[in-house]
């Protein structure tokens, strides 16, 4: 017993250091692009105890295991692999992770989804028109997560024709990857952002909560509309899914970029977004296109046991008019 | 701005924008229309390739041209077998069959001909600038009086690009805010000569360099950005003031090749700065449209908005936004405006041109924002070549546009 205390009185005159000195941190910021978009990281400390050098580097090998743009990323050469390949740890926990959302999700959450993204026109090559039923079918015959598993550190799939896309989650764990580098500086009062995933953890000076806001759903990045919501999560994750930027026209009506990965169709339903808070970033971000495609009442039902995850949802009710909830566990919604 | 940043933000941001101009509406509705080519230098070469790629909206029935060696390579161009060839318009304009007639000749030439292309009852697709003069541009403005059944289009073809529209949109909704600058130029560091083949063609072919034929820089190129400006905002220049010089190629020219003109709209409290040269091509064209709220950063095909910084700082009484795959702002802090590139304006004017035949409708590069646009580089060339300041005529009878 007496072993185990040491370690523990040690935190807690860090941490009694670290508040006694909260009054001299000072605020920095670092911004950068990566994955296709920005990240901006707020901290506090008594230094600037991380550099954008580092943080751009860890993203920039981050892309290098799971950016479809670069042909030589790791998930680029799976998906070329007749069989599958090594794969590095970020990899390896993403495929953990996901595998285990697929699964509590009943498949609506599915990272073998690539070529049915590809076919609808939201992959990094168009295609020149839109899938029929035959294609959709067969297709399908590629997609699904029982053709996919870990040996090891051996990623393999059944058919050549599987591949991966891990966009849905990617972002919310480099967020995560982030928010570690900035703890192993012992950093703990921070906001990490990312293509609009968050991790935040402890408060600006004074107690101040951090305060994060949820975008309107104008999808006019020209003229953005007001935050439909302003929160205060306290520590935790915060990402955001939404079919209300990312679509394009189809057959005469708008497609969403979320697929259904069961019917090889686009999402089509009331949800408009859904912003889920969880405790890290890669749970939020690999839940958040699963809600959408569950729906409304699934979704509320799903989330109605779960203590540690939470999700406002902006839908479509079948009049048209365009409304908002919000689950029990959804954290510093007033 | 350069291209690159383009190219590399355009390619992920897959586009909730919605272009005005709905391509799955423009099916051909009728037969192609028989269209004829009078002037077959490299605007009118360049018009037919364009055409060759809409073989459900137009035919290319015969070509016109006082150079034998111009009506041979048009005569190349040909998908459809030989066209019928003319070195005399008047003979083209006899022609029964031919419906609609492009003119793509010298300036000076545009008036002459498009009149005697309008008494033949024919549809017009008219190059830019309208006409050489202020009094030609209103003799066509009473010309095409009571002929609703004719369109006649102007062709200011950049502005039919969805890009343009939607700034135009982006303009009057207010995205910009107030806007009380434009900065826009059309830079080439070269001759801007054509190979003449023959020195006896010199004046035929290098027109643009002899004030007897052309208006020079401000009419070849500055007058689609004058246009935009005209049109987005309804509006036409009150003072002209302008300086420039023959600088750079001292070759026997008599166009200035290098041109700064600065137009005065008081009604909008807008000062437009139009420049051209030969003498330095790093910004090539160049295109702002400068607001309280934002910047509009224009190439032909492809535009940029960069909000004003102060106001992005102003947005944060958050630390922090949770949204739907966010938008991608590029190092300066700017967003595309439309996803993608879009194709050549001309291919989106002629697009229009079809529509309009088919409905009879005016198009919006039409006879009076043309002759609003012709009269402002008009005043534009008199304030340069004169030295002197010039001013809109509240005389000058557009009655619409």
């Amino acid at each position: 017993m007496k072993k185990n205390l040491l370690p523990g009185t040690v935190l807690l005159v860090l941490l009694f250091c670290a508040f006694g000195r909260q009054e001299h941190f000072s605020r920095f910021e670092l911004s950068g692009y990566a994955q296709g978009t920005t990240y901006s990281i707020v901290y506090y400390a008594p230094d600037s105890l991380v550099s954008q050098q580092q943080t751009d580097s860890l993203l920039q090998r981050f892309d290098r295991s799971v950016s479809l743009y670069q042909p030589n990323s790791l998930i680029c050469r799976f998906n070329r692999s007749a069989k599958g390949i090594r794969v590095d740890e970020p990899i390896r926990v993403l495929i953990a992770r996901v595998l285990q959302i697929s699964h509590s999700t009943g498949g609506l959450v599915d990272p073998t989804v690539k070529p049915l993204v590809d076919a609808w026109g939201f992959g990094v090559v168009k295609p020149r028109h839109d899938p029929g039923k035959d294609e959709i079918k067969e297709l399908l015959r590629n997609v699904g997560v029982d053709k996919i598993g870990l040996k090891g550190d051996f990623l393999y799939k059944t058919k050549p024709g599987v591949q991966l896309d891990l966009n849905g989650i990617a972002q919310g764990y480099s967020v995560d990857l982030l928010a570690s580098l900035l703890e192993r500086h012992h950093i703990y009062n921070y906001l990490v952002e990312l293509g609009g995933e968050l991790r935040v953890k402890g408060h600006k000076p004074g107690n101040e909560p951090f305060k994060v806001g949820i975008e309107g759903i104008s999808g006019d990045d020209l003229n953005p509309a007001p935050m439909r919501k302003v929160i205060e999560p306290g520590d935790g994750a915060i990402t955001t899914s939404g079919n209300y930027r990312k679509h394009h026209e189809a057959g005469g009506k708008q497609i969403s970029h979320l697929m259904n990965p069961l019917t090889g169709y686009p999402l089509q339903n009331e949800m408009i977004s859904v912003t889920v808070y969880a405790r890290d970033a890669i749970t939020a971000d690999g839940y958040d296109n699963g809600f959408m495609a569950m729906g409304l009442q699934r979704t509320l039902a799903f989330l109605s046991n779960r203590k540690t995850m939470g999700a406002y949802i902006v839908y479509r009710k079948p009049n048209g008019v365009i409304s908002d909830t919000v689950t029990a566990f959804f954290k510093g919604y007033q | 701005m350069e291209r690159r940043t383009f190219l590399k933000n355009t390619g992920l941001l897959t586009g909730g924008l919605l272009l005005n101009h709905n391509l799955s509406a423009m099916q051909p509705a009728g037969n192609p229309v028989k269209i004829a080519v009078i002037g077959c230098g490299d605007r009118g070469t360049g018009i037919m390739n364009i055409l060759n790629g809409m073989p459900e909206q137009f035919r290319i029935t015969a070509v016109c041209d006082v150079l034998d060696f111009r009506l041979a390579a048009a005569q190349k161009l040909s998908k459809t077998g030989p066209l019928k060839a003319y070195t005399d318009y008047r003979k083209l304009l006899d022609d029964q069959t031919v419906e609609a007639i492009i003119v793509a000749v010298p300036l000076y030439l545009h008036y002459p001909v498009a009149a005697d292309v309008i008494r033949s009852g024919k549809h017009l697709y008219l190059e830019k600038t309208m006409t050489y003069t202020i009094e030609q541009a209103l003799e066509l403005v009473s010309l095409m009086k009571g002929r609703g059944s004719q369109v006649l289009q102007v062709g200011h073809q950049y502005r039919y690009s969805p890009l343009y529209y939607r700034v135009k949109e982006m303009i009057n909704k207010g995205y910009l805010g107030k806007v009380t600058q434009v900065d826009c130029r059309w830079d080439r560091n070269g001759n801007w000569r054509r190979p003449v083949p023959d020195p006896a063609l010199e004046r035929a072919i290098n027109w643009r360099m002899y004030k007897e034929y052309s208006g020079g820089l401000a009419a070849e190129l500055l007058s689609h950005q004058i246009d935009f400006i005209n049109w987005a905002f309804d509006t036409h220049p009150q003072e002209f003031f302008a300086t420039g010089g023959i600088d750079v190629f001292k070759d026997g020219r008599e166009t200035y090749d290098n041109v700064q003109l600065m137009l005065r709209y008081p009604d909008l409290g807008l000062i437009g700065n139009f420049g051209a040269m030969c003498g330095n091509a790093h910004d090539g064209y160049l295109f702002k449209i400068k607001g309280t709220l934002g910047t509009v950063s224009l190439l032909t095909d492809q535009g940029m908005f960069y909000p004003e910084k102060k106001l992005l700082g102003e947005k944060g009484t958050v630390d922090g936004v949770t949204g739907a795959t966010r938008i991608v702002w590029n190092k300066e802090g700017g967003t595309p405006i439309l996803p993608e590139a879009t194709k050549d304006g001309t291919w989106y004017a002629f697009n229009d041109f079809y529509q309009k035949i088919q409905r009879n409708e005016l198009p919006d590069s039409n006879v009076f924002t043309g002759a609003r646009t012709a009269i402002s580089v008009h005043l534009a060339n008199q304030a340069l070549y004169g030295k002197k300041i010039c001013n809109w005529d509240s005389g000058y009878q557009i009655d619409k546009g």
